[in-house]
C-alpha cells in the first residue's frame, strides 16, 4: 500500500511539468530597483482577439552598466508556455532584438510576438505572458532576474451560439460596438476637399500675392501699390502711371487710346473692360495731359482707380472671359 | 475772345475738310493732315501714283481756302529762271517779258504746286527751297513776298531714270510728306471708274464752296492756335523721347525686319522737324476740341512729319518707305507716355 502511495506521489510529480527554466529564474534573486528601466507598448485594444491573432509589444529596457543582459536568457520562439501547470494557449512566434550601447548602459529593444492558439464558446481571459531575463553583474559575477510582467486582454470566442441581445451584453470583455461610419467619413473627406478648392478659388480671386500661377501679373503688383495710394494730386500721378505701366507690360508695347485694338486681338478678355479703359485713358489724359479736360471716373479716382486695376486683375488671371470665345466653345 | 475764335475757324477747318472730301473720295487722312499742314503753315511732300488725285485734291483746298494756286511741272531741262518768268516774242515782233509761275499770283498765293519735284535739276530745287524758306524771292530788282504760299510738291518714288532725288536737307524743309494712294473700298474705286461727275475735274472743282477760308488770316490764326494749346511737362518727356528714339532706337530696343539697326539710321529727326512736328500736333488737338497736345495728336502726325527727314545707311536707302514706316510705328510702340 505504501508502495501504491510513493508511485502515485511519483506520477503526480512527473505528470504536473514544470519547466526547467522557470524553476531555474525561480532561484535567481531579484535586481535592484534602478538598474533597469523599462518601457512598454502594449497592442492597442485589449478585446477582440481570437485563435490565430498575433499580438505584439515593443519593450524597451535599459539595463545600467556593470549589468549586462545574458543574451541567451530572451524567450525561445515556439516554446510553450503554461500557467499553473496548464498550456495558456499563447506563443511565442516571432522576437526582434536590438542592443543600442552607450557609455553608462545598453539600451535592448524587443519585440514580441505572441499567437493565440486558444478559443472558447465565451469570451475568457488571456495574457501575453510574464518573461523573466537573466542579468549578470560583470564585476561581482552575480546573476540576476528581472521580470517583464504580462499583459491581460480577453480572446472572443469565433462564434456565439444561441440568439445574443447585443444590448443586454454589457460584458466588459467586448469593446464597444461600433457603427458604420465609412460612408459618412467618405462623404466628409469629398466635402472638405470641395471646401479646401473652393476655399483656394477664393483666394485665388482675392488673393494680394503672387504664390500661384498667374498671380505675379503685373496688375497683381499695381493692385497693392494703388491700395496703398495716398489721394493726393502726386499719389494720383503716381496710381496713373503705376498702371500705364502695366498696361504696357500687359500689351508688349506703349499702349494709346489709338491703338486699343491691338491688345484686344492679343488679349480678348480685356474688350470686356473696354468702356473702363477708355475711361481710364480719360483720367490719365486730365491728370498728365490736359488739366482742363474733364474725366468721367468720379470724385474718388484712387477708389475708382484699384476698382479698374482689380478688374484688369482679373482679366490677367482669366477670370473674365471672352464672351465670344466661350460662346464659340 | 479766343475761345470763341478758335472754336469759328474749327468749324470753318471742318466744312473745309468735308468740302474737299465731297470731290476726293475715300482719302480722309491725307485731307486731314492737309488742313492740319494749312493750319500749321507747313509745306507737304506728296507721295503717290500717277492720278491718284493729288492735283484735285491741292486744287480742291485752294478753292477752299482762296488765293492764287499755281503749279509747275518738274523736268530735267527746267531752269531756276522758269519759276520766275519766261520770255516770248510779242505780236509787235519784240522779246516781251513776262512773271513766271511763282510770280503770277503775287503776295496773293496761297497754294503753289511742284509736280514731280525729283525730276526738276538740283539748281531748281535750291531756289524752291529759298523760297519755302523765306518766303521771298529777288526778281526784276524788287525783292517779292508771298507770304501765304504753301508749297505742294509731288515726287514720283517709282521711276528712278533721268530724276534727282531731294537730299536730305531739302527734304527737312517740308513740314509733311503724306501718301497719297489708291482707296481700298471697292464701291470708292467703282464710283471713280464710272460716276461721271469725276470725269471733268474742273467741273468737280467748281462744286467745292469757294473761300471757306480766308487765306490772308491764317498766318495770324496759325499763331492763335500755337499759343492757345498747350504741352505739359509729361508730354515734353514724351516727344523728347521720341526724338531719342529716331536718333538712337536701339537705346529703346527698337528693331526693324531685316536690317542691323546699328547700321541704319545716319541722322534722326531734326529739331527743325520736331519743332514742325509739334506745331502740327498743336493743329490736330485744336481740331480735335483739345486745349492740350495728348501722345494721340503725335501719333496723328508722326510719320508724316518725322519719316521724309530721317537719313538711312544708303544700303538701306532702295527700302526706306517701309523701313521708316515700320521703324516708327514700332518706336510709337516702344516709347511710353507717360
Amino acid at each position: 500500500m505504501t508502495q501504491l502511495i510513493k508511485l502515485y506521489l511519483l506520477a503526480i510529480v512527473l505528470s504536473v511539468s514544470i519547466p526547467a527554466h522557470a524553476l531555474e529564474y525561480e532561484t535567481l534573486p531579484d535586481i535592484k530597483e534602478g538598474v533597469v528601466s523599462i518601457q512598454l507598448q502594449e497592442p492597442e485594444r485589449t478585446v477582440g482577439y481570437t485563435v490565430g491573432d498575433i499580438l505584439t509589444r515593443h519593450i524597451t529596457l535599459n539595463i545600467k552598466k556593470p549589468y549586462l543582459l545574458i543574451d541567451e536568457s530572451l524567450p525561445i520562439i515556439g516554446y510553450e508556455r503554461r500557467y499553473k501547470g496548464q498550456l495558456i494557449g499563447i506563443d511565442l512566434s516571432n522576437i526582434k532584438h536590438i542592443k543600442k550601447e552607450s557609455d553608462n548602459s545598453v539600451e535592448h529593444d524587443l519585440t514580441l510576438s505572441y499567437q493565440v492558439f486558444t478559443n472558447n464558446v465565451v469570451a475568457k481571459n488571456g495574457a501575453l505572458p510574464a518573461e523573466y531575463l537573466r542579468i549578470i553583474n560583470t564585476k561581482t559575477k552575480e546573476i540576476v532576474r528581472y521580470r517583464i510582467p504580462s499583459w491581460d486582454f480577453a480572446i472572443s470566442p469565433l462564434s456565439i451560439f444561441g440568439a445574443v441581445k447585443v444590448e443586454s451584453d454589457m460584458t466588459g470583455y467586448r469593446g464597444p460596438l461600433l457603427l458604420d461610419n465609412s460612408d459618412e467619413k467618405q462623404r466628409l473627406k469629398i466635402l472638405l476637399s470641395i471646401l479646401g478648392l473652393s476655399l483656394l478659388g477664393l483666394l485665388y480671386m482675392l488673393g494680394k500675392h503672387t504664390w500661384l500661377p498667374k498671380m505675379g501679373g503685373p496688375f497683381a503688383k499695381t493692385y497693392r501699390l494703388i491700395r496703398k495710394s495716398p489721394n493726393t494730386p502726386q499719389g494720383l500721378q503716381d496710381a496713373v502711371s503705376s498702371m500705364h505701366t502695366s498696361l504696357n507690360k500687359t500689351a508688349g508695347f506703349s499702349l494709346f487710346n489709338g491703338n486699343l485694338n491691338q491688345l484686344f486681338e492679343q488679349k480678348p478678355a480685356f474688350k470686356q473692360i473696354e468702356s473702363e479703359i477708355n475711361q481710364f485713358f480719360g483720367l490719365s489724359r486730365q491728370v498728365f495731359f490736359e488739366p482742363n479736360a474733364k474725366h468721367t471716373v468720379g470724385d474718388t479716382p484712387i477708389q475708382w482707380l484699384a476698382q479698374f486695376c482689380r478688374r484688369c486683375r482679373d482679366c490677367e488671371r482669366g477670370l473674365i472671359t471672352d464672351k465670344q470665345k466661350v460662346n464659340k466653345a | 475772345m479766343s475761345d470763341r475764335l478758335l472754336a469759328d475757324w474749327r468749324q470753318h477747318a471742318l466744312t473745309l475738310e468735308t468740302e474737299v472730301n465731297k470731290v476726293v473720295v475715300g482719302q480722309h487722312n491725307p485731307v486731314r493732315l492737309i488742313t492740319i499742314a494749312i493750319f500749321a503753315r507747313g509745306h507737304v511732300l506728296l507721295e503717290g501714283d500717277v492720278g491718284v488725285g493729288k492735283t484735285t485734291l491741292l486744287r480742291a483746298f485752294t478753292r477752299g481756302i482762296g488765293g492764287g494756286y499755281q503749279r509747275i511741272e518738274g523736268t530735267i531741262d527746267l531752269m531756276p529762271n522758269d519759276l520766275v518768268y519766261h520770255t516770248y516774242l510779242g505780236e509787235d515782233g519784240k522779246p516781251h517779258v513776262s512773271a513766271g509761275p511763282l510770280l503770277m499770283s503775287g503776295e496773293n498765293l496761297s497754294v503753289f504746286f511742284f509736280n514731280e519735284i525729283n525730276r526738276a535739276r538740283p539748281q531748281v530745287h535750291s531756289l524752291l527751297l529759298r523760297v519755302m524758306a523765306e518766303r521771298t524771292l529777288s526778281a526784276f530788282n524788287k525783292e517779292h513776298t508771298f507770304p501765304h504760299m504753301i508749297v505742294f510738291a509731288d515726287r514720283n518714288q517709282v521711276e528712278k531714270e533721268e530724276t534727282f532725288e531731294i537730299p536730305s536737307a531739302a527734304r527737312d524743309r517740308f513740314m509733311m510728306e503724306i501718301p497719297i494712294v489708291v482707296p481700298n473700298d471697292d464701291d470708292i474705286m467703282s464710283g471713280l471708274m464710272f460716276d461721271t461727275r469725276f470725269h471733268n475735274v474742273d467741273a468737280l472743282i467748281d462744286t467745292v464752296k469757294p473761300d471757306v477760308l480766308k487765306f490772308d488770316e491764317l498766318n495770324a490764326f496759325s499763331g492763335v492756335i500755337q499759343k492757345s494749346v498747350e504741352a505739359s511737362k509729361t508730354l515734353e518727356k514724351y516727344a523728347l523721347n521720341l526724338w531719342k528714339a529716331t536718333r538712337k532706337p536701339t537705346d529703346f530696343g527698337v528693331k526693324v525686319t531685316n536690317v542691323d539697326m546699328n547700321r541704319l539710321v545716319l541722322a534722326g529727326a531734326s529739331p527743325r522737324g520736331m519743332s514742325m512736328m509739334l506745331r502740327a500736333a498743336r493743329v490736330n488737338a485744336w481740331l480735335n476740341e483739345r486745349t492740350a497736345i495728348t501722345p494721340e495728336d503725335i501719333h496723328a502726325v508722326f510719320h508724316e512729319t518725322v519719316a521724309h527727314r530721317l537719313v538711312f545707311s544708303p544700303v538701306y536707302e532702295m527700302r526706306r518707305t517701309e523701313i521708316a514706316r515700320e521703324m516708327l510705328s514700332n518706336i510709337i510702340n516702344a516709347v511710353a507716355a507717360p
